[in-house]
């Protein structure tokens, strides 16, 4: 793992212990994705983070709220001390984000109820295509999300109008088969007229590849794309990874500690 | 009412590129022209409402105002958290236009009806809703709100009043002064409450956007501390922005409106009105009790 991927994951444990809650399991799921979304595959950067000619993430999957912020602190958007201010009465960060508390840009849109976040990031890839703007909207959201309905009618709004430039990003942490067979995501969204990849989506390299490759099939194909990113719940903390207490729960001091040494000491071969 | 919506909607869209029009196959022949002109922004989606509302908000959040037509339980029933969250709490413009109201698909059933409008509405912080009573109104009150950057619900109804009233967004009209009390007029009530009014010493107050409610017309109007309120969706909707606009006079409210029940009839929509009370002759009766005792 990337020794800078150890350091986000430690700042996301000293937000949940400062403000007394956190979904680190779904956050650490989806760290190297947000890490490589916003490292190499958008067109983003805390200068053009309100312009039009930004690339958009959409975080449909809201549990990972916090590590959008902190990938986006780490790219100097926010202060490091503002985000331990996490989840206290009067902060701009909860535990999902709220954008109009983001003027600077970063958040665009304000997650929480699932199946949501999705048809939205259809509408702005259909906004950008009325205009015939290029920009490319990205999409994070969880295997679990793919239940929902809305997720699949959007699926079809965007097939229907070859909408390119959209490329949904699904962590598929396997908590969709903790509850209902789906069956295979690849072979739905295949059905419904994606260009689908699927990778390791704790290897960065692998996601930054894969995302672009997936993009120059989805634009010969005219259809939206999407990659499967296949990870674990809590992954870079041994105990994360392991117990499932640690779905919603925050670390008290002892338990930081704990944590930390964990991940600085996480072998990816384990 | 919902020929002047279709003209003002199709003048907006065509007079403004950063515009779409989503339709919920409903009203797709009398937006043929804009559809086939605007095919890119204009759009029939099919039947999934709530996806298409969460579309729309990302429209929005990329500065294209959205427009939706369907039926009232479909929009402000099924897609309400769609309208909340993606709208509301997102602070997203966008405008909503549902036929339908109360029950004016009264053979339809019950799934067709929506007299709990009003107050899904009113638990969204932020949405304004618009009931006009005539086509003139509708184009008026559409005209001054459709770009104001809100979220804003109109409801159309089949059954307009007969003469135009002059309103104005976020207004009550004052339709005549008396000294017994107040009677309210909502929306397409108006017609019935003039009739059953007839020369009563009575003032008419006449609401047409339902939020924001114009508690300071409603206050500067309290006569004998009397309100009779004439509701054309579930009976005493209105009661918490009027209780909210009076609360620091002691006043008498009567209510007029649709009985809260499951309504199981079918047959016309004027039927349902003389069953629940809502036409002149049984307004009178309310007046004459309520005012004059």
């Amino acid at each position: 793992m990337l020794k800078k991927l150890k350091e986000l994951r430690k700042t996301c444990l000293k937000m949940s212990h400062a403000g007394k809650d956190g979904n680190l399991q779904s956050v650490f799921s989806s760290l190297e994705i947000l890490y490589a979304l916003y490292n190499g595959v958008m067109n983003w950067s805390p200068q053009i983070a309100t312009s039009s000619e930004r690339d958009y993430l959409i975080v449909s999957k809201g549990q990972a709220t916090m590590g959008q912020y902190v990938v986006l602190s780490d790219l100097g958007l926010f202060s490091t001390d503002e985000l331990m201010t996490f989840c206290n009465f009067d902060s701009r960060f909860g535990m999902q984000a709220d954008r109009t508390k983001f003027p600077e840009g970063g958040i665009e849109n304000s997650a929480g109820s699932l199946g949501h976040g999705f048809p939205m990031a259809v509408g702005v890839a259909m906004a950008h295509k009325i205009k015939g703007k290029t920009n490319n909207v990205y999409v994070l959201a969880g295997d679990g999300e793919m239940n929902e309905g809305t997720m699949w009618e959007a699926a079809i709004f965007a097939t229907s109008k070859k909408l390119s430039k959209l490329c949904l990003i699904i962590d598929d942490n396997e908590s969709i088969s903790k509850m209902l067979s789906i069956g295979s995501l690849e072979k739905k969204l295949r059905e419904f007229g994606f260009a689908v990849a699927n990778c390791d989506g704790h290897n960065v390299n692998e996601i930054m590849t894969n995302i672009k490759s997936l993009q120059k099939e989805a634009e010969m194909n005219q259809s939206p794309a999407c990659l499967i990113a296949h990870t674990v719940r809590g992954y870079g903390c041994q105990t994360l990874m392991t117990d499932p207490s640690w779905f919603h729960r925050f670390p008290n001091d002892e338990e930081l500690k704990n944590l930390t040494k964990e991940v600085d000491t996480f072998c990816e071969n384990k | 009412m919902r020929k002047q919506m279709i003209d003002s909607v199709s003048k907006v869209i065509a007079e403004n590129e950063n515009t779409s029009l989503f339709l919920v196959d409903i009203g797709v022949w009398g937006f043929r022209d804009v559809l086939k002109n605007y095919s890119e922004r204009a759009i029939n989606c099919g039947i999934f409402e709530d996806g298409m509302i969460s579309i729309a908000a990302g429209m929005s959040l990329s500065g294209i105002t959205p427009f939706i037509y369907g039926i009232s339980p479909f929009i402000l029933g099924r897609a309400y958290d769609q309208l909340k969250l993606d709208f509301c709490y997102q602070k997203l413009a966008g405008n909503f236009i549902t036929t339908g109201a109360a029950y004016d698909f009264s053979k339809l059933g019950y799934s067709h009806y929506c007299p709990e409008d009003i107050e899904l509405a009113r638990t969204m912080p932020g949405l304004e809703f618009i009931a006009a009573g005539t086509p003139k109104e509708f184009e008026i009150l559409f005209n001054s709100t459709w770009n104001d950057g809100n979220p804003t619900y109109y409801r159309l109804s089949n059954y307009c009043n007969k003469f135009d009233a002059k309103v104005a967004f976020g207004k009550a009209a004052v339709i005549k002064k008396g000294s017994k009390g107040v009677v309210i007029a909502v929306s397409t009530m108006l017609d019935s409450v003039i009739e059953a009014c007839g020369d009563e010493d009575v003032t008419i107050l006449y609401y047409t956007t339902l939020v924001p409610f114009d508690g300071i017309t409603l206050r500067e109007n309290l006569v004998n501390e009397k309100i009779l309120l004439c509701e054309p969706h579930f009976e005493g909707a209105l009661l918490p922005a009027i209780i909210d606009s009076v609360k620091d006079c002691a006043v008498k409210i009567k209510c007029v409106g649709v009985p809260r029940k499951i309504n199981r009839n079918y047959g016309t929509k004027i039927e349902k009105d003389i069953c629940f009370g809502l036409i002149d002759k049984d307004i009178r009766l309310e007046i004459r009790k309520f005012f004059n005792n």
